[in-house]
């Protein structure tokens, strides 16, 4: 495996090289995505409905998309990438999981960049600079465990069952409304009366943690819960386990299928 | 990368390749078209044995030592490349071992592992990468990579300008170059021009000497005469020949039924500039003594080349020609005779009782033509053949001397050849010359 590094170092220049060739604004146009949801959201649900009484409530929100943008964004591109890469898997021997995991990587990349970005604008805004930031690298190695073992399952499930790229793309969308991206659990007006309903989109949805670690750590300038922090690492290394367990399992035949 | 499939295990030397009881079936529904409804419906299970199969590979042995070139021909659909793919590693097998010793390396088709967006030095690289170097070791290799593909500045050109005969230059030029220990290579030389496919094979042979073992599919006879000592013939996924490449390649085309007609000339009979005369050479065939069809001989063997004609109009002063030339076009030996007069069907041959030519490939170019009526002198017709190469001189002309020396060796007396030194090679010569 260790002799594929470049062969990984490959796969991702190649990614990279596809997503931005002949586009002016080259890997601006990620951040483009977050912050026009952002906008439309903030007029949204703090002008127009007023449900959010968050202060600063854009760079609330923007904290939430960019996670949700990679882990949405990782899942959707991951899940065709087998298929895409046919002609290669046919005809050459190599290990296949560097498809899906360069894919992964390149969001990697892209939400690095944004993390990059926002978190000083956030430090500023919110004077959140404080022994909480040094969350941020475990909470972010975590979330990539996540998205690669979903990744890696998304991937060879596709090649073997061609509906799993719109299935998952037509989730994605109500998975995004149950997601606490717009508003903090406890604030949502519904969750007091019905408590286990809180407890499920807290617990029931695994990249929930995520979103509001990330918070905590950078628009709160708080630690995460340790229920949170055990949650993250138990999804996490978890996803990345039965990740590469289906896809060893998965990936024999592939040469055949595709 | 996942172990199970190819062991490397102590019993496959580097370069040996390694086919036992190998079975591979593919299902004929292709499974592309199953989705989550059908397994939601029917279940995983048993999917398999509902569906009718076909058994690409079936109980195949194969044992190849390191250093030898095997031929893979066969029919389509025989299991050639399948069987090029479960070596690779590519398909796994059902059941049985498929193992190739040290590291092997696949070209099984053209621009395989390519990104077309890419220049073709960035594609160096990254076919570099998929057959498992790093980039040290592949800009150790770039300069003598390029050197050999002749793309000159063409290697900074993306690889989707390129020709399907540059995408070959390229993509051999970087598997010859990869220290492989086995490379299997599926019917893609033939793209290559004349020139690059003898500089291919002449590199192939240099990584053989170096106990490389070379597995090459091909449909071109010529191409594995070439290279490969021994062929291996597969029929219905198994093993129909596997023995010497002459032997082989006459037992493959019996079994294509092709040694009567093979040779048909399939040109439409219409004009153009280059329009024939009246007379039209049908068929063009080469036959050893045995009356069979070959186009590899001995030196030395008996050949006979048969000219099947047809004449549109009656013609009063027919001439036949034939022509044998070497490699390099230049012409060994030329002959012509007036057959007279002649019309309708009619066959004319030409007997070569001896065949005096070394080893190498030739063209034999014949033609009929009607001296009263343009155009005339025209060779219309091309078959090649080879001759084995043997240690018995170089050059073009097997004269088939003998040597003898003379003197006052301690034995006494003119020494003579012995029978097994009919050829005569210096070696022999001065063996038995020795007191």
């Amino acid at each position: 495996m260790l002799r594929y590094r470049f062969l990984f170092e490959q796969m991702v220049r190649r990614e990279l090289r596809q997503k931005y060739k002949g586009s002016a604004l080259g890997v601006l146009w990620y951040l483009v995505n977050p912050i026009v949801l952002m906008g439309a959201y903030a007029l949204v649900f703090s002008v127009l409905l007023r449900v959010a009484n968050v202060p600063d409530y854009p760079l609330f929100l923007l904290v939430g998309l960019i996670v949700w943008v990679f882990f949405s964004q990782a899942l959707l591109a991951a899940a065709p990438s087998l298929v895409t890469n046919a002609a290669l898997i046919r005809k050459v021997r190599f290990p296949r999981e560097a498809i899906p995991a360069s894919v992964a990587t390149v969001q990697l990349v892209t939400f690095l960049v944004m993390l990059a970005l926002v978190t000083p604008v956030a430090l500023a805004v919110r004077g959140t600079l404080g022994p909480a930031l040094a969350l941020l690298p475990v909470i972010v190695a975590l979330l990539f465990c996540l998205v690669l073992g979903l990744s890696l399952a998304a991937s060879v499930l596709h090649a073997h069952f061609r509906d799993v790229e719109p299935v998952l793309a037509a989730a994605l969308l109500p998975w995004f409304f149950v997601t606490p991206i717009f508003l903090p659990i406890d604030d949502m007006p519904g969750v007091s009366e019905h408590r286990l309903l809180g407890d499920a989109l807290e617990w029931g949805n695994p990249i929930a943690p995520f979103v509001e670690a990330v918070r905590d750590v950078l628009f709160t300038g708080a630690v995460p819960t340790l229920g949170h922090l055990g949650y993250m690492a138990a999804i996490g290394l978890g996803a990345l386990a039965i990740g590469i367990g289906l896809f060893r399992r998965m990936e024999r035949e592939l040469a055949v299928v595709l | 990368m996942k172990g199970g499939h190819r062991v490397e295990g102590a019993d496959v030397a580097p370069g040996e390749v390694v086919l036992e009881r190998a079975s591979r079936s593919f299902a004929l529904v292709h499974e592309r078209s199953r989705t989550l409804k059908e397994v939601a419906l029917r279940g995983t299970r048993g999917r398999r044995a509902r569906r009718s199969s076909v058994r690409a590979l079936d109980a195949v042995d194969l044992r190849i030592t390191p250093g030898e070139a095997v031929g893979l021909i066969g029919r389509n659909g025989a299991g050639k490349t399948s069987t090029l793919r479960c070596l690779a590693g590519i398909v796994p097998l059902d059941s049985g071992r498929a193992e190739c010793g040290g590291r092997p390396v696949s070209l099984l088709e053209l621009g395989a592992g390519f990104h077309p967006d890419f220049t073709g030095r960035e594609n160096v690289f990254l076919n570099g990468a998929l057959h498992g170097f790093d980039r040290g070791q592949m800009e150790a290799r770039l300069e003598a990579i390029v050197d050999f593909s002749e793309l000159g500045d063409f290697i900074d050109a993306p690889v989707k300008a390129y020709s399907s005969g540059m995408q070959l230059r390229l993509g051999f030029s970087i598997v010859a170059h990869l220290d492989a220990d086995v490379m299997l290579i599926d019917e893609v030389l033939a793209v290559g021009d004349e020139s690059f496919q003898r500089k291919c094979l002449v590199r192939i042979s240099e990584r053989m000497e170096g106990g490389a073992t070379l597995v090459l599919v091909s449909h071109d006879p010529t191409a594995i005469e070439r290279i490969c000592r021994r062929v291996v013939v597969l029929e219905g996924g198994a093993v129909a020949f596997d023995g010497p490449v002459a032997d082989g390649l006459l037992f493959y085309h019996r079994l294509l039924g092709t040694e009567r007609g093979a040779s048909q000339s399939l040109r439409p009979a219409a004009g153009g500039p280059l329009e024939r005369g009246s007379i039209e050479v049908v068929e063009l065939e080469l036959r050893d003594a045995q009356g069979a069809r070959r186009r590899a001989f001995r030196p030395g063997e008996a050949l006979r080349v048969e000219l099947s004609l047809r004449c549109a109009a009656p013609a009063q002063r027919a001439v036949a020609a034939l022509e044998v030339r070497d490699q390099r076009g230049e012409r060994c030996f030329r002959t012509d005779t007036t057959i007279g007069s002649v019309s309708g069907l009619l066959e004319v041959a030409f007997e070569v009782p001896r065949l005096a030519l070394l080893g190498g490939d030739y063209d034999l170019a014949a033609g009929v033509w009607d001296q009263d009526a343009p155009p005339t002198a025209l060779l219309d017709r091309v078959a090649r053949f080879s001759v084995t190469p043997t240690v018995d001189g170089e050059g073009v002309a097997d004269l088939r001397g003998r040597w003898s020396v003379h003197g006052d060796a301690s034995s006494g007396g003119p020494t003579t050849q012995s029978p097994a030194a009919e050829h005569g090679s210096l070696a022999a010569a001065s063996r038995t010359a020795r007191p």
